[in-house]
């Protein structure tokens, strides 16, 4: 494939530009990845007094971030639940609808994605008291798959629209009943999208803070609580927090950039 | 309605509204139209109902001594029925006292004191400013992506630009807190160096400047401005980028007259959902300032939610924020003619 060709100058300003971003993006990550690993009760590289992995052993011991963590995964697990269900048959209403009837519905359903996150957590909060709900895991799940089933939306959307539908008619024609045709033909066709919803709903949910932080009351996820950490000083028990995301996301993201360029290799 | 039991049968259809009527319901409409009620109304609790509710005692209490000295039984007849009226009236006060009734109104909207007036704007502003920087800082980034690389080099931007969203958004914020903190990584460098003096708390105070919050915004938000520019740029055909160079149009030309007429509906998507984020970011400046530097409007808000336990006013700050942010997307939407189905891709 060919590139754009611009001159040689103009080349070597755009190569410098990429590079200085990507240390825009990088660095401030390797300085936070660096300074878990120093023997410094401040998180620091400039100050470095040895190599140690103490903070990894105070992580492991640290009662309310391990809940933390646990009540993250309950509430992105509660997500997938709630939204995949709302996305999919939003995305499957949607497609059968006409560009006009469809457009108003459309707009109700995408409207929380272009909704400021502490909007949905402060609705969230104030609908679910008056059920007698106080904030909390509960209410931070209704918050989060407010927004999150949309993502989950766009995603069916996108895949329903290479959709054949002339498989479902002929199945119909067949005098295969209209449950059956939903269960062999359609959703096996979204399976693999309902799998990729899945994996960014978790994402989606597990990294959330301006909503949770409104609608999650009394109780904490990993990450309220760090944030509630953060306003009392540094410690260098968050950069392991850190550390460990940066090489979970490090493994996927090699992963996938070579089983692409395989896929690239064998077409 | 027809087509969608046609396609779908009778029961499925039903089942399909059903969640979707729940979807629409319970997550988004009710809870929206909940603070929004919750915005237009507050409880006044005056002073002076206090204040009548004593006197009414007072005055008990002296018809009771005017009573018990009475022998004539038809004056005293007379107090007590007076003492009874009084202790009726008290406890209909002291109900108002402890559940005061509702008003509704505009008040909790017109209320707001001058200078949280000021940060509302200033938040904007800076909104605004962070949107604008963005933009400027991501298009050569998206442009490299999208035209200027050849697909492995593409594949590897891709996921570098991916990664450190990956890393939790607290997370990408805490690492800016590490480098521009009092004595964070370039006060660190600057003390090895001999420009400041940190035992002496001679650093420089870089999370009290307001471009602290933006440099770390623009570094927590930088993906939804590269990437919907980056989509809209891959569907420009690069003949016309070489048919303008062939026609003798200078680089910078080129950039002006095709690629970022083209780039225009990922320019405004880009800029909605930056100006969204920032505006109603509550993480960054939280962390950033941690009081220090000038607050955002977010934190206004959370105040009155979990500080001042002020529900009413809270909501009609954020339904402020809402409108705000609402009118931005509808000006972009028709600034740069792009439709609901463009943004959300």
């Amino acid at each position: 494939m060919s590139t754009a060709n611009d001159s040689a100058g103009a080349r070597l300003i755009l190569n410098i530009y990429i590079g200085l971003f990507c240390l825009y993006l990088f660095l401030p990550l390797a300085v936070m990845s660096a300074a878990a690993f120093n023997a410094y009760d401040y998180p620091s590289v400039t100050q470095w007094r040895g190599f140690t992995l103490q903070w990894f052993v105070a992580l492991a011991h640290d009662g309310r971030l391990i809940q933390g963590l646990i009540n993250s995964v309950m509430v992105a697990l509660g997500v997938i639940v709630v939204s995949i269900p709302c996305g999919l048959a939003g995305a499957l209403i949607l497609t059968r609808l006409g560009q006009r009837s469809g457009t108003v519905l459309y707009s109700v359903l995408v409207s929380p994605v272009l909704t400021p996150g502490i909007i949905l957590g402060i609705s969230s909060l104030i609908f679910w008291r008056e059920f007698g709900v106080p904030g909390g895991l509960f209410v931070a799940v209704m918050a989060q798959s407010s927004f999150i089933a949309s993502y989950a939306m766009l995603l069916f959307l996108a895949r329903l629209q290479r959709q054949d539908r002339t498989l479902e008619e002929a199945a119909l024609d067949l005098g295969a009943s209209h449950m059956l045709v939903f269960r062999r033909i359609t959703l096996p066709f979204l399976a693999p999208t309902a799998f990729t919803a899945a994996v960014v709903a978790f994402l989606q949910s597990f990294e959330n803070y301006n909503t949770t932080v409104f609608a999650i009351g009394g109780e904490w996820t990993l990450v309220t609580e760090i944030a509630s950490r953060l306003r009392f000083g540094l410690s260098p028990v968050i950069n392991v927090v850190g550390v460990i995301f940066v090489a979970l996301t490090l493994v996927a993201a090699t992963t996938y950039v070579l089983l692409s360029s395989r896929k690239k290799k064998a077409h | 309605m027809a087509s969608l039991f046609r396609a779908y049968g009778r029961g499925l259809g039903v089942l399909l509204l059903a969640i979707a009527a729940l979807w629409i319901l319970a997550l988004i409409v009710v809870p929206l139209g909940a603070m929004i009620e919750q915005s237009l109304w507050w409880k006044d609790s005056k002073g002076d109902i206090t204040l009548q509710i004593d006197r009414l005692y007072n005055d008990m209490a002296t018809l009771q001594l005017d009573a018990a000295g009475e022998t004539d039984a038809a004056r005293k007849a007379g107090f007590e029925a007076q003492i009874a009226q009084k202790q009726a009236l008290a406890t209909e006060l002291e109900a108002q006292e402890t559940n005061p009734p509702k008003t509704y109104g505009l008040a909790n909207f017109t209320r707001m004191s001058a200078l949280h007036f000021y940060i509302f704007v200033r938040t904007i502003f800076y909104a605004l400013m962070v949107t604008a920087l963005a933009l400027v800082v991501c298009y050569p980034m998206a442009y490299a992506v999208a035209l200027a690389s050849g697909p492995r080099k593409a594949i590897v931007l891709t996921v570098a630009l991916i990664v450190p969203y990956a890393i939790n958004e607290l997370l990408r914020v805490y690492a800016w807190l590490m480098i521009l903190d009092y004595r964070g990584v370039i006060n660190g460098i600057l003390a090895w160096l001999g420009m400041v003096d940190l035992d002496n708390r001679g650093w420089i105070p870089f999370l009290e400047n307001p471009s602290a919050v933006f440099l770390a915004m623009i570094y927590t938000y930088v993906l939804f401005m590269v990437f919907p520019m980056v989509n809209t740029l891959e569907t420009l055909d690069r003949n016309q980028i070489e048919a303008a160079r062939d026609l003798g149009a200078s680089s910078f030309r080129i950039h002006r007259r095709v690629i970022i007429p083209h780039a225009k509906p990922g320019i405004a998507v880009g800029c909605i959902m930056t100006f969204m984020l920032s505006a109603g970011s509550y993480s960054v400046p939280a962390i950033m300032t941690r009081g220090q530097g000038g607050d955002w409007f977010s934190q206004l808000v959370y105040r009155q939610f979990y500080e001042s336990n002020n529900w009413n006013m809270g909501s009609a700050y954020a339904v402020s924020l809402l409108v705000v942010c609402t009118a931005f997307i509808l000006i972009m939407m028709r600034l740069f003619g792009v439709g609901l189905r463009d943004i959300a891709k």
